[in-house]
């Protein structure tokens, strides 16, 4: 085989392709480059987006939450006026009255003060003292 | 070989061909030039828009955008609620619903009012007339009930809402109805303390500023600020629910049983001028005694009879005209300018001290020694003892009762007045004037509220009002004295109360005819009274029981209004945890136990809490109680 002989570069070509390898070097760089700005971008995006639906799912959350105690004041309000329409004396005059049949005594033996009156409560009957089981 | 560029060859094939022409070139110009002046009309009218919306009119388009997404909410302050001196609750708000409509969204407005007059019970033309209207809010219900809300909302009639509203509740019904009052529908105050109090009842409305998505959801992140509604305070009363309950459930019966047209109950402790109990019951035209609306209490005006003689013996004894045991010729009649004065029932001319004098309620007695004691000086203790003035109640429509000045008396004044006739008062100024003489002469001035509460639960104790001398000590605890013997062997024999000595007297008054004077004997009306306290050594309850024109055999103020008194003393001692006499024995000795209300247990324990924060420098918080 016989060697093909090239010619000697000259200087232009040798400036050429030295601008050529510069050039293509310094694309890669700008190409690199690019690329991460590209990436930073997208991960930034995604990561606002995460944040934000953070954000949205706990402003949900919130929401919800000062709905629940707004419902929960409206009803403490309701059930305290209930406590107090149930211990008011004269439904309970009502209840003793007409559907437990009870009669006042001929006559009233009131509780005495003193001694051993320390506004201990009595206990709780067990079970419905009105059931009939019970009875 | 020469090296030269060739200008044609780099160029390329054909580069002389497209070289444009001069005219070419010129239309090319023209074109350009109109495309720019095209782009700069656009960009002209870009620009022109721009500043029209940005600087000419910003606020405009700044507000329309607010509109649509930035929402104001207003937060409605809560009512604050009204609780006995135990923390029950009285007067208290609950959330409540009302129908409302928006008529321009509202397609068809006479079919919806049929609809709806029918779930809301209203009336269809008056329904149909404000959804017809050009109004953008019209109610269609207020404060209906949850049933009628859910059946109304099922109709699914477009522009028809629910609001909801704050709803005021008396638990205990007409318990009490004339001392707490009313409020209008929209929560504002009208009568009785919801009207006196209504500023501090009514709290300070807030406001919430929200920005807003497409289906009613904040914006994270958007505009937000709250302006909180401060609650109104709890405003906790005097009375206590279990004693007013019961002086209205007695009063009922008494007043019934005694065929009156009315009555008035009021408890009273006489150190404070507290307010423990106020029932006002009255005869409707149909027969039936039921509680009034009325706060008769304040504002009735009535002739007091015999229950001011304790008032005008404490004249006597304070001016020394006479001491408990002074005896005078006592007569059964009196003529007196040209009036004739008698006793009843008669007796004969005798000797009465003038405890027995008092004991036996005896006119003739009385006005004999205010005779000696002279207008003057029955006039100044009537005055000083309250009489022919408000109190320091500060209650709506008080009255102030009728005491004429010395100067429009006639001959016949100083007699009447003494024994109870011609002046009037009102039930709470006859109470006040028996809690200074329960009081070692110290009259205390009445009062229903104890207190505020805010929303923490930090109590505001309410200043007691001033409290006046009246008449010395000493000559309190005579006439007190004397008033014992009324209720132990006198009138007032029937508003005794076990285990107790009670003071007291009774009253029977004529009652003034409309066409005046006060009528015949058989035709006469009477208002039947009796004031007491006890335990009389140590007075720490004053009840007053009036029953107006009772109408059967007994009508006298011993058999009419002494036995309410009587019942009702028995409840209140063991309510208010008095102890009996013999339950006062060894009271100090170790080991045992004093029953307390739970409103004195709430004022120990709230002392306890405020030394100890005092203690801690302020550092800790004082706990809230209830109400």
């Amino acid at each position: 085989m016989t060697a093909v002989l090239r010619p000697p570069r000259t200087a232009l070509e040798r400036r050429t392709g030295e601008r050529v390898a510069e050039r293509t070097t310094a694309r890669s760089a700008v190409g690199l480059a690019g690329a991460l700005a590209v990436f930073g971008f997208f991960a930034t995006l995604l990561t606002l987006a995460a944040f934000h639906s953070v954000v949205v799912s706990g402003q949900f959350e919130f929401d919800r939450l000062q709905q629940r105690l707004e419902d929960g004041h409206e009803r403490a309000q309701v059930l305290r006026a209930e406590v107090a329409r149930l211990e008011s004396p004269g439904r309970i005059l009502e209840v003793a009255g007409g559907r437990l049949g009870l009669v006042y005594p001929e006559r009233i033996f009131l509780y005495s003060v003193v001694p051993g009156d320390p506004l201990t409560m009595l206990p709780a009957p067990v079970g419905d003292p009105f059931s009939r089981s019970y009875r | 070989m020469s090296r030269q560029p060739d200008g044609s060859a780099a160029l390329g094939r054909g580069a002389a061909t497209s070289v444009p022409d001069r005219e070419t070139q010129k239309r090319f110009g023209r074109r350009a030039v109109v495309v720019g002046l095209v782009l700069t009309l656009v960009a002209g009218l870009f620009g022109w828009r721009l500043t029209g919306l940005q600087l000419l009119e910003p606020d405009r388009f700044v507000a329309h955008g607010e509109a649509q997404r930035i929402r104001t909410v207003q937060l409605r302050a809560g009512r604050g609620a009204i609780v006995d001196r135990n923390g029950v609750d009285l007067v208290l708000s609950v959330p409540g619903q009302s129908m409302v409509a928006n008529p321009r969204r509202v397609e068809d407005p006479a079919r919806a009012a049929r609809a709806l007059a029918q779930v809301l019970g209203a009336d269809r033309e008056v329904l149909e007339r404000r959804l017809s209207s050009d109004r953008s809010f019209v109610y269609l219900g207020r404060q209906v009930s949850d049933e009628v809300a859910v059946a109304t909302l099922a109709l699914d009639i477009t522009g028809v809402y629910v609001e909801e509203e704050w709803v005021r509740v008396r638990p205990g019904e007409d318990s009490a109805l004339a001392v707490l009052g009313r409020t209008d529908i929209d929560s504002n105050g009208i009568s009785g303390l919801e009207l006196v109090y209504d500023g501090l009842l009514s709290g300070t409305d807030g406001e919430k500023v929200v920005e807003v998505g497409m289906r009613g959801a904040s914006i994270p992140g958007g505009e937000y600020s709250v302006e909180p509604a401060s609650d109104g305070r709890t405003l906790v009363l005097t009375l206590d629910r279990a004693l007013q309950f019961e002086a209205e459930r007695l009063l009922l019966e008494g007043v019934d049983s005694a065929g009156g047209q009315g009555g008035v109950l009021i408890a009273m402790r006489p150190a404070t001028g507290e307010i423990l109990a106020s029932a006002t019951v009255k005869r409707s035209s149909d027969g039936t005694v039921h509680i009034s609306s009325e706060h008769r209490s304040v504002t009735w005006t009535y002739e007091p009879g015999s229950i001011i003689k304790p008032l005008t013996f404490s004249a006597i004894l304070d001016r020394a005209v006479a001491a408990p045991h002074t005896v005078r010729e006592v007569p059964p009649r009196l003529d007196v300018h040209d009036a004739t004065f008698s006793d009843a029932p008669f007796h004969e001319t005798e000797e009465f001290t003038v405890a027995e004098i008092m004991r036996r309620s005896s006119n003739v007695g009385t006005i004999l020694w205010s005779l000696e004691l002279g207008p003057e000086a029955l006039h100044e203790q009537l005055r000083e003892f309250g009489l022919g003035s408000v109190t320091d109640l500060d209650f709506p429509g008080e009255a102030r009762g009728i005491l004429p000045s010395v100067g429009e008396w006639s001959g016949t004044s100083l007699p009447t007045i003494a024994i109870g006739q011609g002046v009037s008062t009102t039930p709470l100024q006859m109470l006040t004037a028996y809690a200074a003489l329960a009081n070692g002469g110290i009259r205390p001035a009445p009062t229903l509220v104890l207190g505020t509460r805010d929303d923490r639960g930090m109590f505001d104790p309410r200043r007691p009002g001033p409290s006046m001398t009246v008449v010395p000590a000493a000559v309190a605890a005579e006439v007190v004295a004397m008033m014992e013997q009324v209720v132990a062997t006198g009138t007032g024999t029937r508003g005794q109360v076990p285990g107790y000595r009670v003071a007291g007297k009774t009253g029977t008054a004529w009652k003034p005819s409309p066409t005046g004077g006060y009528g015949s004997k058989g035709d006469r009306a009477y208002v039947a009274s009796f004031a007491g306290f006890l335990p009389a050594e140590a007075p720490q309850l004053a009840v007053l029981v009036v029953v107006d024109e009772p109408s059967g055999q007994a009508y006298s103020g011993g058999r009419v209004a002494a036995p309410v008194f009587a019942q009702f003393s028995r409840f209140a001692v063991r309510q208010l945890r008095i102890p009996s006499e013999e339950e006062r024995v060894g009271l100090d000795e170790e080991g045992r136990v004093i029953a307390l209300t739970p409103a004195r247990h709430a004022l120990l324990r709230e002392a306890a809490e405020a030394a100890r924060f005092e203690e801690s420098g302020g550092v800790v918080a004082s706990s809230a109680t209830g109400g």
